[in-house]
Order: C-alpha cells, then structure tokens, then sequence
C-alpha cells in the first residue's frame, strides 16, 4: 500500500520541525558571521594611467618567482598572451573598438578578502595568509581538480596542462620575498610608480588622496578593489571603465558569500542532514519490517528462496 | 501450479515476482569482446595520460578547465544512474511496494555508473596523489561543493551502496554450494540487522551530492548563462537526476526484457512510469517559473546557440513526459520506452549545459574534446555496460515472473553433471526444490 496521505503529512511534520528549528538556530550564527579579516592585509595599487607598458614588472615577475620566461608565442621574446602555468603577471592592452581610447591593465590575483578560488577548493590547499592576507597555495594540499579556474570571476589561477606533476600558478604577492623585507618583484622594479606595495589602508589613501588630486582624471572617481567582490587587497585606478579592463562589476557583496548562501545554511554544524537521516532511518525501519514478513510467506508458499 | 494472492485472485502470468539471471545465453558475445576492448584501450591511455599530464590528453584549455570527464561522465551519468535513490525512495520511504521489482536493476546501475565516474574522476584529477587527504576532516573545507561531492560520492559508493548490493551477491554464493549456507545465511542475518541505517544512508548521500553537483556551477556567477543559473540550481540538479535515473531503471529493464525475451509487467512499468512522468512535469514547471521570476525568459528568444540547447532540452524532457502519460493510456510498450528516452536524453543535456554548452569564460573560449578524451570516456563507459551485462547474467537481477526461475533450474537440472564436475561458476547449482513433472 502506497503511503497514505495523512502518514506522509505526519512524516513532514515530524522531521520538520525540528529541521525548521535547526534552520532558524543556524541562520542566526551565520549572520552574526563575518568574514576573518586578516591582522595586515597587505596589497598592490595599480594606476592604469600611469602605467607605460614597459613591462618590466613581467620579467621581474619571473625573476623572481624562479620562473622560466614563458617564449612559446615566437620562440624567442617573453611574450605571454594571457595569465598562464609561466605567467604570474601580464600587462594587457584595452584598445577601445574605434582605437580612440587605449589603457594598459596589469592583471596578477586580486587577492580578494573572501576568494571564490579559496570557497571551492575542497582540501584548503587555497587559503588565505592570516597574517598578510595572502592568497597561497599549497601544493600538498591540491588534488588538481582544477575548480579553482572556474570559480575565479577574474580568471587568475593557472593549471600547469603538461606534466605528471602539475601545480596551479597564481601571483602570491612574493611572500617568500615579503619574508625577507623585500617588495613583491613587479612593484620594485615599476619606473613610473604605476604600482605600488604597501600595506591596504595606506594603499586605499593613496588611491583616494590621487582621486582628490584629480577629480575626473578617474573612472567615476572608484577604486576598485575597496568594496568590490566583498574587498580586494589589489586596488585599481583607471581613466577606462574597469569592466573594459577584465575587471568585472560584481557588487559589493563577495561571490561566495552570494552564491553560496543556502549551502553554507544547510550544511551549517551538518544539523539538517542528520536530522534527515534520523527521520529516514525510522521510516525505512517500521517499512522494512512488514517487507521480510510478507516475503518469508510467499517464500513458504512458493517454494522458492526469499529474495530481499 | 496456481500461485494465488492472499484475497485468492490469480496473480498474472507476467507479474514480475522475483529476479532471475539472464541464463542460457553466451558472456563472451562479440558485443561483450568489443566493450571489454574499449574499457582496456582507455585503461592504456589513462595510463598515458598520468605520464603526460591532461594538456596533450584533452581538449581541456585555460578557458575551459573541466572537460567531459568530469562534465559527462560524472555530473550527467551519475544523475543518470542514480535510481537506487530515486527508485529506492519511491519504493521504500513512500512505500510504492511494486516498484521493488526494479530496486535490483536500480541498484546495480547506480553501483556503476559511480564506480566508473569516481575511477575517472580519479583520472581527471592532476594530482590524484593528494586524495588521501579525505581521511582527515579537518582538512576539508566543508562550504565547498566540491569538496562535499568528492567525500560524499566516494562514501555513498564504497559503502551504502556497495552493501545494498552485497544480498545479492550472497543469493548467488548460497545457491552455489551447500557448504556455504551457514555461513552466508549468518552475514545475511547481520546485514538485515543494520539496514534501516544503510539504506537511509543510501538516500541521504546521493540527495546530498546530487544537488551538490548544481552548486559548484553557483560559484561560477555570471558566466553561467542565465538561463541555467539560479540559485535554484542544487534543487533543479536533483530533480532532474530523479526522473532521469527512473528513465535509466525502467528503461533499462524494458531493454532486457526486449532482449532476453521475458515478460514486461506493465503494471509496475506503469507505477515508475505514472511517477517519471508527475517529477518531469513538476520539474519543468518549477524550472520555468524560476526562469520568469528571474527575468531571464527573454533570452530563451534569442537566435543564439544557448536559446536552442534551452528549447532542444525542453522539447525532450517534456515530450518524453508526454509520451510517458499517453503511454498510460493506449499501454504500450513502445511509447513508454520512446518517453523514458527521450526524458532521459533531455535530462542529460541539461546536467551537461551549465558546464559546457551554457557555459561563457570568455568571449572566444571554445572547448571540444580531443580524441584521446572522447575514447577515455567512451571506454569508460562501455566498461560500465560490460559490468552490466557480466552481473546479470551471473547474478539475479532482472525481475521476472516466478516460473523463470523454475524454468531456470529446469534447464540447469539437465546440465548439472557437467557444471558439477567443472566447478564451472555459471549458474552451477541453485538449490532449489525443483517442481516435480505431476505439478
């Protein structure tokens, strides 16, 4: 006999109120929850307008990441089309479509306070630096899964496609170098001052104090990075829009913490699951129960052994 | 020989009252050959493709990180073959009895369609040598998607679901010799004793990662187009793994019955059917008013490639819903079968869209597999269809009417001196009492 309406109802009722309550008692935390802020976020501020397109800091980049310069475009310059497994940082040109307007963009990882890279990455080898806010990765950790390229909205982590033993490239800001009390390669070796190491809230200021300086030299007078993506420790400053330059328009509120709201709410303390499988458990019991009876009579009645 | 229900009415001669093995008929067919040759010729490239790295394996680039490997063989044949869920929760929790007829075929399709996603998930993986990490929870980052299917697959097909099929690999021990009686009917016994917590194990996993196959799709925001992405994704993704996976079972099952020419009980084919049907058209409905309420049902009239994989996944699903209603009507096996395929086929399109086909990283990303990959996955596929065809014909799987099973050891009796002898492990030796030639 199919379940009766008036069971299944009293079923519902039974795993659903306390669901209910674990739902409410859950969602309550996760609102008082913020994200951990790292105690010294450190960055990069990178003024689009000052920026001549030397590429300096793509070499120095290499440099000092120990990293061979990528010359598989012509065999011979380091001339890299994109981010890639050699390529950590890469200036880019915007040339508007009837070429009136041109900018050049330095892209490397943003750094983000709440990185999508880091929500997905299922055995943390993606963290965040507690100290500098750093996002690194731990080559120990990562399966190579590869889900980190697709959950980045600026596309930034890299995964090594030839090799038995690939690793996924991404700028980690020179933390071995910050170590020893040196700056990141590319802002050390920048002529024109475009990008700039320092720790966030003095690189926000600046950014701001240049805003001030130059009301309308800036698309509409925004840092992007301040609270863009739930906050980038990458600050930008540009005359194009930012969303020309590959920087989306993702709104103040961080991709994981948008997306991720009802997994984050159901998995919360795994309450509502084992709840679930409480209930399940004794539906299947009392159901299973009358099964083997009805079973052994027929296996009685027919002769043949009863099959379960 | 009259076998009567309780109320003493006549069961049918077609009712499917008992699952019986696929006998008389050869294992190593050409067709089986060939399967066995696939699997063995992507076992070598995968072997390749662990020195060579993924690049020069696949057409996985930048853009595109994840190929068919994880897209198909994973997100979609897993849905497809999750009918020890869906059936299993029909059967079992809203106590649909007859549809227990089907639960061995659901089980055995499950059981392989994810061992053979998690083996090739495995190959998928660049660093695969870092999986032990699923030891330490610790370590797990518990808000992840990714991280709760790859933890909840791998538990779900090691243990719930290797143990909902292990009875029937004991049937088969116990029917094998004598000797082994006592001792298969004592782990029986222990099995029996813990099932409840197996079995809801056994729902509560694939609900779990089923939805959360839709969720990784979340964090890739807006470049999953939008008519595919929604908040409602993990709900969708569930929804469309059940009355794909009831498509796979019921299917699947009219197939065999097509080919090793037993009886359909159309009566139990009409339940999953009643049901398949009922899920597809709550699914669509659901998916379409998500689709108004978020605004995006203007780009379904858009002359591009996302608006006619969107109309080619809705005129499958819920055609092969209708063929499946009309098929309640004018009973015919044909146009059940046509909706459960057609259903299924639209099922997979859409577990495969938010990945690939809908899909934008950027504005001239394009990804197709290679032919390495293309035979990886293909290989990996008719490695499941040769377990298929090898468990049931060793196994009793397919449902049938009890007189198959007489009939069966009938035509074992005649054979048995020979098996006797060999030990030939083909149906040897099934034990029962066999009917006498007066009954």
């Amino acid at each position: 006999m199919a379940i009766t309406r008036r069971e299944l109802i009293t079923n519902i009722a039974k795993a659903g109120v306390p669901a209910a309550v674990a739902m409410t008692v859950s969602t309550e935390t996760l609102q008082a929850e913020n994200l951990p802020v790292p105690n010294a976020p450190v960055g990069l501020m990178y003024d689009a307008s000052l920026c001549i397109g030397c590429k300096a800091c793509e070499v120095a980049c290499n440099e000092a990441n120990n990293t061979p310069p990528d010359t598989r475009g012509d065999g011979l310059h380091q001339s890299a089309a994109d981010l890639n497994d050699l390529t950590r940082n890469i200036i880019k040109l915007y040339k508007s479509d009837d070429g009136s307007v041109t900018s050049f963009v330095k892209r490397q990882c943003m750094q983000c306070f709440d990185p999508a890279c880091a929500a997905g990455c299922p055995f943390q080898a993606l963290h965040k630096d507690h100290e500098t806010g750093v996002v690194l990765w731990d080559g120990d950790k990562c399966i190579g899964c590869r889900y980190c390229t697709i959950t980045c909205p600026y596309s930034v982590p890299r995964f090594q496609w030839k090799g038995f033993d690939p690793v996924v490239t991404k700028c980690e800001l020179c933390s071995h170098r910050l170590a020893k009390g040196l700056k990141p390669g590319c802002s050390s070796v920048c002529p024109t001052g475009a990008v700039i190491f320092g720790s966030r809230e003095m690189l926000l200021l600046e950014a701001k104090r240049r805003i001030k300086k130059n009301p309308g030299r800036y698309y509409q007078d925004r840092v992007y990075g301040e609270t863009d993506n739930g906050g980038t420790q990458a600050l930008y400053l540009s005359r194009v829009a930012f969303a020309d330059l590959g920087l989306p328009e993702l709104g103040p509120e961080s991709v994981p913490a948008r997306t991720l709201r009802w997994q984050k709410r159901i998995y919360q303390y795994f309450a509502l699951p084992a709840l679930l499988y409480v209930g399940l458990v004794q539906v299947i019991r009392k159901n299973l129960k009358g099964h083997e009876q009805e079973a052994h009579e027929r296996a009685e009645e027919t002769g043949l052994r009863a099959q379960l | 020989m009259s076998s009567t229900t309780i109320n003493n009415v006549p069961i049918p001669k077609t009712r499917w009252e008992r699952a019986v093995p696929v006998y008389g008929v050869t294992i190593f067919n050409p067709f089986f050959i060939g399967l066995v040759a696939m699997a063995g010729l992507a076992l070598l490239l995968t072997a390749y493709r662990e020195l060579a790295g993924l690049g020069p394996v696949s057409g996985m680039n930048d853009k595109f990180g994840w190929g068919i490997w994880k897209t198909f063989n994973v997100t979609v044949l897993t849905a497809w073959g999750s009918g020890a869920f869906s059936v299993g929760i029909a059967a079992w929790v809203f106590r649909r009895k007859r549809l227990q007829a089907l639960m061995r075929m659901a089980m055995l399709t499950s059981f392989l369609a994810y061992a053979c996603g998690l083996f090739l998930l495995g190959v998928d993986a660049g660093r695969p040598w870092n999986f032990y990490w699923i030891l330490f929870p610790w370590n797990w980052n518990l808000h992840s998607p990714l991280a709760e299917v790859a933890i909840c697959m791998s538990v779900y097909a090691m243990i719930p679901l290797a143990l909902e099929n292990l009875p029937v690999v004991l049937e088969r021990l116990w029917h094998f010799d004598e000797s082994f009686q006592p001792a298969v009917e004592r782990i029986e016994k222990a099995l029996h004793k813990f099932f409840p917590w197996i079995i809801a194990a056994a729902y509560l996993l694939p609900g779990m990662h089923q939805s959360s196959l839709g969720a990784l799709m979340l964090l890739a925001g807006n470049r999953v187009h939008p008519l595919w992405q929604t908040p409602l994704l993990p709900l969708l993704y569930l929804g469309a793994a059940c009355f794909m996976s009831f498509g796979c079972v019921a299917g699947t099952t009219m197939l065999c019955c097509l080919e090793w020419k037993r009886f359909m009980d159309m009566e139990v084919l009409e339940e999953a059917a009643r049901i398949t049907a009922g899920l597809i058209f709550g699914w669509t409905a659901l998916r379409f008013v998500d689709i108004l309420l978020r605004g995006a049902f203007g780009t379904a009239f858009h002359f591009d490639r996302f608006a006619g994989v969107f109309w080619l996944e809705t005129f499958f699903i819920t055609y092969g819903g209708w063929l499946l209603l009309r098929s309640l009507k004018d009973h015919k096996a044909r146009t059940m079968y046509l909706g459960y395929a057609l259903s299924s086929v639209g099922g997979m399109v859409y577990r495969f869209s938010p990945t690939t086909l809908a899909y934008i990283p950027g504005p001239k990303a394009i990804y197709f597999p290679s032919t390495i990959e293309l035979l990886v996955a293909l290989g990996f596929v008719a490695m499941g269809i040769a377990g298929f065809l090898l468990a049931v014909k060793l196994f009793a799987i397919l449902p049938a009417p009890n007189q198959e099973w007489r009939d069966m050891a009938h035509y074992f009796k005649l054979r048995k001196p020979y098996i006797r002898w060999t030990k030939y492990f083909n149906f040897g030796f099934f034990g029962d009492k066999l009917p006498t030639d007066s009954e």
